[in-house]
């Protein structure tokens, strides 16, 4: 019970703001004059004052949903002064302006839905919905646009050249309200299905076309010499064991002197041998320009890594030079005049 | 020379601690054995086992005779700062005790002010030492009284490379003067230890 109570008042409140919304939109309407001229039903007035303000209005002083409010109160005014064929006029722009727009039958009576459903009908008018911009991968991605239509009716949808020579027929065939028609960014050959019947109109929708080439990667940089180990021995390390040995050895020959003993043990002479040895040998296991094999691996271990992000990148450039991106930028659509074929 | 005798005795081990590179304490032990030989009013020589820590106990005996062999105590007790990583300076009793041939025994004790730098020489795994020390005072059961004292170490010590273990050779002295000259003991012997390393 409680969910049902909820539920009402939410209806209404949604009721009650929708209203409140069209009754502004109303005096802050550029028709707004016109209009409460109709709801006074002074007709003629309200003719007057639409057909003037509507003539006036451009695309920066009214939007496309105010036009469309201000030619449907302009028809239903001249339906009501007895001018069909001026009301069914009227209509008939209101419909090629906006295909999609609907009166609001709790506003209008039936004589002027009724006579605007036929003139929607017998229009058949459409408009082009496009993104702005748009980038795809040709082939893979697929550029998409509304094809809005007053009423059912079969349209033809094709990709021309600037000079109006087609080069894709992407759609051929009835269709309701809406299609959503994609191109997927190919000229394709092939042929037009024919097209049966009267062409009604033509709508064209510029597209400025781009090949988008995506940057490729700069290639790492090598390794800083920094970054390498010496790969073979200096001298230093050789000089020190043989000087180090000697002055250490004749450190041991000299000890007893430097304490002041004078009865020195000959046995001192065979440590300071030894020392003087290992000074020696290590001269010679770190003998200058001895490879560094530990050294060698580290570096080979750096260019092997750099050699990777270098193959890596040069695949990466490789994918991007072959990706290629088409840009699509839609401009404003234009209707013409069908030639006699 | 002749080693009149050789004696053994268990090393003790070390109570000291090496300090590594502000790590904190490394613990190290080892073991030595040292051919001492001592000059003086008499000339012993003998081989003693020794632990790092200047703790040794042994037997020495007069050289060039066959005499019985005199016991030989000597330890050293340091605490040590390490201003820098190859410099080490300590202060401690020095201690040692061995017998004349009358059988007289001959009790030193000196406080000695240490100074050792070491260094690697060959590669990272052959340092050598150099230590100088000299006594600031000493003690002695002898009638002349005590002049001066200083000595000193020098060798290498090999850092094996698979095992935790070091290997020591070098040779040191202690020269002692006292009554003016009128006596002078020398003590000088070869060291050849392992230990363990901390490294």
């Amino acid at each position: 019970m409680r969910q049902h109570i909820a539920w009402i008042g939410l209806l209404v409140g949604g009721w009650s703001a929708a209203a409140a919304q069209g009754a502004a939109q109303a005096i802050a309407s550029p028709f707004a004059e016109g209009i409460r001229a109709y709801q006074n039903l002074d007709f003629d007035q309200a003719a007057a004052l639409l057909r003037r303000d509507l003539a006036r209005a451009s695309g920066s002083t009214a939007t496309l949903s105010e036009r469309a409010q201000g030619f449907l109160y302009l028809g239903a005014a001249d339906l009501f002064r007895g001018r069909r064929d001026s009301a069914v006029a009227v209509f008939r722009r209101l419909v090629q302006l906006d295909p999609r727009y609907r009166p609001d039958r709790l506003v209008f009576p039936p004589e002027v839905t009724s006579v605007f459903d036929n003139v929607r009908v017998e229009a058949r008018a459409v408009v082009l919905v496009a993104p702005a911009d748009t980038e795809i991968s040709s082939g893979s991605g697929a550029f998409t646009f509304w094809v809005v239509a007053s009423a059912f009716q079969t349209v033809e949808v094709t990709l021309r050249y600037q000079d109006g020579a087609p080069f894709r027929a992407l759609y051929a065939g009835p269709m309701g309200d809406s299609l959503r028609v994609q191109w997927d960014g190919l000229d394709a050959a092939g042929q037009m299905p024919p097209v049966t019947g009267e062409l009604a109109g033509i709508v064209q929708l510029p597209l400025d076309l781009r090949a988008v080439h995506i940057d490729t990667l700069p290639w790492p940089k090598p390794p800083a010499d920094s970054q390498f180990l010496p790969e073979r021995a200096g001298s230093r390390p050789a000089l020190r064991a043989l000087l180090g040995g000697v002055l250490l050895a004749g450190t041991v020959t000299a000890l007893p002197s430097v304490v002041g003993s004078d009865h020195p043990n000959g046995s001192r002479l065979v440590v300071a041998g030894a020392v003087g040895f290992a000074g020696a040998l290590g001269y010679v296991l770190h003998r200058p320009g001895r490879p560094l094999t530990a050294n060698i691996a580290t570096n080979q271990a750096v260019r092997a890594r750099w050699q990777q992000s270098v193959a890596a990148v040069k695949a990466e450039n490789v994918q991007r030079r072959d990706d290629v991106h088409l840009a699509v930028h839609a401009g404003e659509a234009t209707a013409i005049k069908p030639s006699a074929r | 020379m002749k080693l009149a005798s050789l004696g053994f005795a268990c090393a003790v081990l070390v109570a000291g601690a090496t300090p590594s590179s502000a790590q904190g304490l490394v613990p190290a032990a080892g073991l030595s054995i040292v051919s001492t030989r001592v000059r003086g009013t008499d000339q012993l020589t003998g081989t003693v086992l020794g632990g790092q820590g200047s703790v040794a106990l042994g037997r020495i005996g007069p050289e060039g005779a066959n005499g019985a062999g005199q016991d030989l105590v000597e330890g050293v007790a340091l605490l040590g700062v390490r201003p820098a990583s190859w410099l080490r300076l300590a202060v401690g009793p020095h201690a040692r005790s061995y017998t004349l041939t009358g059988g007289t025994p001959l009790r030193w004790v000196f406080w000695e002010l240490r100074a050792r730098a070491s260094s690697a020489f060959v590669g990272s795994a052959g340092r050598g030492y150099v230590e100088l020390w000299r006594a600031l005072s000493a003690s002695v059961n002898v009638p002349e009284p005590f002049d001066h004292a200083q000595g000193g170490e020098a060798g290498m010590v090999v850092h094996l490379a698979r095992a935790p273990l070091e290997l020591r050779l070098g040779y040191r002295i202690d020269h002692a003067v006292l009554g003016g000259g009128s006596r002078l003991e020398t003590v000088d012997a070869v060291v050849i230890g392992v230990g363990l390393s901390g490294r």
